[in-house]
């Protein structure tokens, strides 16, 4: 490691001059992407080994009700609770998931959580007020669709097989009987946790880097102001810019009136639940095949959502 | 095998070491305006410390790749978060893993590593360049700057006007006649008019948000022919100069600035407004 900075502080400044500049920034937009994302995944993993090692075993699961539907509801706003963006939620729900909770009421927290944690909701309030029914059908649409993806996933025969096999081997060990201090037992977590996510969150930072470089933005901003390509060139922006869900509307707002409300809300509900950076995230616990069915799903309802606004305001 | 454990409980440690140092040390040489707004500059920098001793204290506890730990299950082992390997088995569980798929495994978390550690500690930082103006429409977002300064013509003070609240003025319609009479002085990097690239370029800077990927370009229109011929894209210049109708018939702007001085500068440590 002391080598490579040592390449850096003595190499010539001008070595990289081959690169071209699309390179360039390809390499500056995919480490933005890491950096910006690292400490809500370091976050989401401290969250995850606190849920399993910290907390007594069935904590959380004992005090939830019985009721499926009610359980669903009240999993999917647990995440006001949680001031974690939607990378931060990927580790978290792992944790969820190997502490007990099945994998549909898992889905209804993983995709609800980024949409209502308290600083989403207070800088959305912050960027558009109550303008337009932007922040109520912002957290509404995705209270929806994270309890209508829960309530899906419930009447699955055989829900593990939605879990990658590696995952699901993990889930097979109960972390409370393991052995060793729970300091030790973070630690170890930790590493297993890591060597997880970050992978995933090197990979989806190159992808979203490269799509950046690749796709030319012009051509959605130009679609914003038509009531139906507006929500789709909106949904496509979410998913290739990836930006983080606490922030993302500023983002939009700072497009300002270029764009139909229903537009910005179908990026507000879409673009935390499903990006290129979370579906890279994801992969590390579902299926592929689980992934694209939710990606489709989540998809149409936020587009739906979208018209819908379009229409009434 | 040796090699395969190895590299699996090891792989996400690396990782997390590589950005942490990373993200620490473009703190302390003030480089992490390249990446992020200051806004998250303290919880990035605070996350990283909490990472780094989180990494150094899992490096202490975790068995060695020798050391045969029953709890290792290995669950890590799916190097292709990407999908490439669509529904194939993570060949992992709790049995014995298929070598072959075991050191393709270990040879991508290799690359990943690799290519991390290039990206992140290797590559001098940089800011974006004019590639990336052309992919994301000069002032297509200035609107985020509707109440960045009096309304043209009133007799407020400009001359602390940076290059986005002329940017914005101009966005909302100032016309050179609105604006006669203004100097403006400007610090940006150079990028060319797409339509009259001879005559015509843009002092621009990026907003950033929240991260590098999120930055728009916002510019102010420089009528100066010939300038490529002293500046190059992407250098930082200041400007200093009146506003005027432009001359340039091919280029969409309608006011500009005529520069009564033109300097190279070098790039401000903080290249990004926010």
């Amino acid at each position: 490691m002391l080598l490579l900075i040592s390449i850096r502080v003595f190499a010539p400044a001008e070595w990289t001059s081959w690169m071209t500049d699309p390179a360039k920034d390809f390499v500056t937009l995919s480490v933005s992407v890491i950096i910006e994302s690292l400490p809500f995944v370091i976050l989401g993993i401290l969250l995850s080994a606190i849920v399993q090692i910290w907390l007594p075993a069935g904590f959380l699961l004992r005090r939830l009700p019985r009721n499926p539907v009610l359980r669903r509801s009240i999993i999917s706003l647990l995440g006001v609770l949680l001031p974690v963006c939607e990378c931060g939620n990927v580790p978290l729900t792992r944790g969820l998931i190997v502490s007990g909770l099945s994998v549909a009421d898992s889905m209804a927290f993983l995709f609800a959580a980024p949409i209502i944690n308290p600083i989403t909701i207070i800088t959305t309030y912050q960027a558009f007020g109550w303008n337009d029914g932007i922040l109520i059908s912002r957290i509404l649409g995705g209270l929806l669709i994270a309890n209508l993806v829960g309530f899906i996933y419930s009447a699955h025969p055989a829900p593990q097989t939605l879990l990658t096999r590696g995952f699901q081997a993990a889930c097979a060990v109960d972390p409370h009987a393991e052995h060793g201090t729970r300091t030790r037992r973070t630690l170890i977590s930790f590493g297993r946790e890591s060597a997880a996510m970050m992978p995933a969150l090197i990979v989806g930072a190159g992808i979203a880097g490269l799509i950046q470089v690749a796709v030319s933005r012009n051509l959605l901003i130009t679609l914003g102001s038509n009531p139906l390509w507006s929500v789709l060139a909106l949904m496509a922006l979410a998913f290739i810019v990836a930006i983080c869900s606490n922030v993302d509307a500023f983002f939009i707002l700072s497009f300002g009136s270029t764009f139909l409300p229903g537009g910005i809300v179908a990026f507000l509900i879409f673009g935390p639940m499903i990006d290129i950076k979370m579906l890279a995230l994801m992969r590390t616990t579902f299926t592929v095949r689980t992934l694209v069915q939710v990606s489709v799903l989540i998809a149409v309802c936020a587009a739906a959502i979208g018209l819908a606004v379009n229409l009434v305001f | 095998m040796f090699f395969s454990r190895l590299i699996a409980r090891w792989k996400g440690l690396a990782l997390t070491l590589l950005a942490a140092i990373a993200t620490v040390w473009l703190g302390v040489t003030g480089q992490l305006g390249l990446y992020i707004n200051p806004r998250y500059y303290v919880f990035t920098l605070i996350m990283a410390g909490i990472a780094f001793v989180l990494t150094i204290g899992a490096l202490l506890v975790i068995p060695g790749p020798g050391e045969d730990d029953e709890h290792d299950h290995d669950h890590d082992s799916h190097g292709k978060p990407d999908g490439r390997g669509s529904d194939a088995p993570d060949e992992s569980g709790a049995g014995r893993r298929r070598p072959l798929l075991a050191f393709g495994g270990s040879l991508t978390a290799l690359v990943i590593v690799a290519a991390a550690a290039v990206a992140l500690l290797v590559v001098p930082p940089s800011s974006l360049t004019s590639a990336a103006v052309e992919q994301r429409s000069l002032n297509g977002s200035s609107n985020t700057l509707a109440n960045a300064g009096p309304p043209p013509g009133s007799s407020d003070d400009t001359s602390a006007y940076s290059v986005k609240d002329w940017a914005a003025l101009i966005r909302q319609g100032a016309s050179a006649d609105d604006l006669s009479g203004r100097t403006a002085t400007l610090t940006g990097f150079v990028t060319p008019d797409a339509d009259d690239p001879d005559n015509v370029f843009y002092v621009a800077r990026f907003v950033v948000t929240c991260c590098a990927v999120d930055a728009q370009p916002v510019g102010v229109p420089v009528y100066s022919p010939g300038w490529s011929s002293n500046y190059a894209t992407d250098s930082w210049v200041t400007v200093t100069g009146q506003f005027e109708a432009n001359p340039s018939v091919l280029s969409a702007a309608t006011t500009v600035v005529r520069p009564d001085s033109l300097t190279a500068v070098d790039q401000p440590s903080e290249p990004y407004v926010y």
